[in-house]
């Protein structure tokens, strides 16, 4: 790997790296940061690496908060993800002995990573075997583009329970190349290159998803993979296969293309999903992740994440024209505003059809497809495909009725905004809340939304009776009491004449509140 | 959340049978609370109609809960048979009692 050889840190570098892995993070802060000056020096081929370790070195203290937690503090990620990447560039610099000093860790790798550097050791194991999983890789708004990805990387290793030792090192090899493109540059593209590398990794990782770690491998041997997680985030580098030039921006281009076939579409979707959101370290098909991204990023989470888990069906085309679209748009705007994306929401819901997974939080899901749909004016016609398949892969529209659900879509979102609207300002309030939202759909479209209210008390209200109608109600009471009563007595006059049992069945059979009294009768 | 729980607190319960149900040993606590959230409102839904049905009626009765779930029939069988269950273990310890009378009066 290029990466690897430019920069051969000291000797010393890549033992302490090992050893500061396992001690708790505020110790292998420092020294790895001792460690990286001298790297620098020491590397003479690559200026890029070098800088890579020391942008990674800084967010490593704070970024590296286990993975596997659901919540990910956004702070914590870029901190966490930083050590990993940081012990991690150690490893490519000396490449045999990280190797063995990953196989000899790839047993600790599958056990369940712990938020401390301790996982970084099972990174690096990682990278000889590659771990199906998708480790809970931080969806790292990343300060440093190069960071998050390699941040990731580490914790994904730690986190991923199959070893997949051969997954490892196509990611970090792929890591490398990330990194090194995307230290070079911290802008957008090289972030998003490292997004997409993290991607995979972190798909990979990702216990939870072993097939779809699996497949994250593969694409990572083949190069593709991380090319089509890449793709998605205009990725700079190709991370598996440093042999492929790839242009910065279309490096996803080329391999998207060939990486298409082994990659299933659910562990696809996620990492398409990650690129586009530059902060959000890919997270495939966890709730977890979907979650933690859509927090950390809220500008790029209405406009992604509906298009996202809406559509999964189409790949190859989609992927391609999405991560164009995506790298041309995502490097102009920060994705933060989602009106001006809703313009290019058709494009990137294309590639939110390929990227999304249907096993992606169905909250998220919930929240962004309602998102999406309030917050473009236009609902394109990709996301009624993406939902239309959500519900049934082989199921087909004519354009009209796709026309008809767009209209139909738009005038309710539009009519439950208004009165909502018309709600919030009957409140005597200037801002439109939730609660107006739900309050209307729960009295006029018999709807309720869970996961909104904020728990608060539904009071109950006694059905309002009349006095009126109090009176008559106990006026037919009377009279119904009054005519069992007779019934009883001509019952009672039966008895007389007729057999005592006989007749008590029979008149049990007729009265059935009255039958106490029939039987004190008989 | 405003949810009076007694006994192990009710995220628990709630996981415990989200479990039995299929899912997995450790859900995501937002899903729980979800879950949680989800239940809490149908039962307190529930309560509220069985009240309007009960008060034209009189007293609220198990005969309006009943009524409300008759649609779901799972739901509705299941109810039926633990009531049932619930008229055999009266009537096995109102034998108890007789037994012990019978007893007494023979001695």
């Amino acid at each position: 790997m290029d990466q690897q050889q430019p920069p051969p840190p000291t000797p010393n570098a890549p033992p302490p790296s090992s050893a500061v892995d396992p001690p708790p993070q505020p110790q292998p802060q420092p020294q790895i940061q001792q460690q990286t000056t001298p790297t620098p020096p020491s590397t003479s081929s690559t200026a890029i690496p070098n800088p890579n370790p020391n942008p990674i070195l800084k967010p490593l203290p704070s970024a590296i908060p286990p993975p596997q937690q659901p919540p990910h503090p956004k702070p914590a990620l870029p901190s966490h993800q930083p050590r990993p990447a940081a012990a991690f560039s150690r490893p490519w610099q000396q490449h045999s002995s990280q190797f063995t000093h990953f196989s000899s860790s790839s047993p600790s790798a599958s056990s369940p990573p712990s938020p401390s550097f301790s996982s970084q050791p099972r990174g690096s194991i990682a990278l000889g075997v590659p771990s199906s999983h998708s480790g809970p890789l931080p969806p790292s708004p990343s300060p440093s583009q190069s960071t998050p990805f390699t941040g990731s990387f580490g914790h994904s290793f730690g986190g991923t329970s199959s070893s997949n030792v051969s997954q490892a090192r196509p990611m970090m090899r792929g890591i490398g190349i990330g990194s090194s493109v995307g230290s070079s540059s911290q802008m957008r593209p090289g972030g998003i290159s490292a997004q997409h590398q993290q991607r995979p990794l972190q798909s990979s990782l990702r216990p939870t998803s072993s097939p779809t770690s699996q497949s994250a491998s593969t694409q990572n041997f083949q190069g593709h993979g991380l090319m089509r997680v890449s793709a998605v985030g205009s990725s700079s580098s190709t991370p598996s296969t440093p042999q492929t030039p790839q242009s910065p921006n279309q490096p996803w281009l080329s391999s998207g293309a060939q990486g298409k076939p082994p990659l299933p579409p659910p562990w696809h979707r996620p990492q398409i999903n990650a690129p586009s959101l530059q902060p959000r370290a890919h997270i495939p098909q966890q709730h977890h992740s979907l979650q933690t991204i859509s927090q950390q990023q809220h500008v790029s989470s209405p406009q992604v994440p509906p298009q996202n888990i809406s559509s999964i069906q189409q790949q190859e085309p989609f992927e391609q024209q999405f991560s164009q679209s995506r790298a041309s748009q995502s490097l102009p705007h920060q994705q933060q505003d989602s009106r001006s994306q809703g313009s290019a929401n058709q494009k990137p819901s294309s590639l939110a059809m390929v990227q999304p997974s249907t096993v992606q939080v169905t909250q998220n899901k919930a929240a962004i497809t309602e998102s999406d749909d309030s917050g473009g004016r236009i609902l394109s016609k990709r996301s009624i495909h993406d939902i239309v398949n959500q519900i049934d892969p082989s199921e087909k529209l004519d354009p009209e009725v796709e026309d008809i659900l767009v209209d139909i879509a738009e005038d309710f979102v539009d009519s439950i905004t208004t009165f909502g609207c018309s709600l919030a300002k009957h409140r005597k309030s200037d801002t439109l809340e939730a609660k107006d939202i739900l309050l209307h759909l729960e009295r006029n479209w018999n709807m309720t939304l869970p996961g909104f209210s904020g728990d608060e008390i539904k009071t109950y209200k006694k059905p309002l009776t009349n006095e009126v109608h109090k009176e008559r109600l106990a006026v037919i009471k009377k009279s119904i009491l009054a005519s069992e009563a007779a019934n009883a007595k001509h019952i009672i006059g039966q008895t007389a004449v007729n057999t005592k049992g006989n007749v008590g069945k029979v008149a049990a059979n007729i009265l059935g509140s009255p039958n106490v009294k029939i039987r004190e009768v008989s | 959340m405003i949810n009076p729980s007694t006994g192990p607190s009710s995220k628990a319960k709630v996981q415990h049978m989200m479990y039995g149900f299929g899912d997995d040993p450790n859900p995501l606590p937002e899903t729980v609370t979800l879950v949680e959230e989800i239940v809490v409102e149908y039962v307190t839904d529930l309560a509220h109609k069985a009240q309007d049905i009960g008060s034209k009626r009189g007293k609220l009765s198990v005969e309006d809960f009943l009524f409300l779930i008759r649609k779901d029939l799972p739901k509705l069988n299941r109810c039926t048979e633990l009531l049932s269950m619930q008229e055999e273990l009266k009537q096995a310890r109102k034998a108890f009692e007789v037994d012990e009378d019978k007893l007494a009066t023979l001695e």
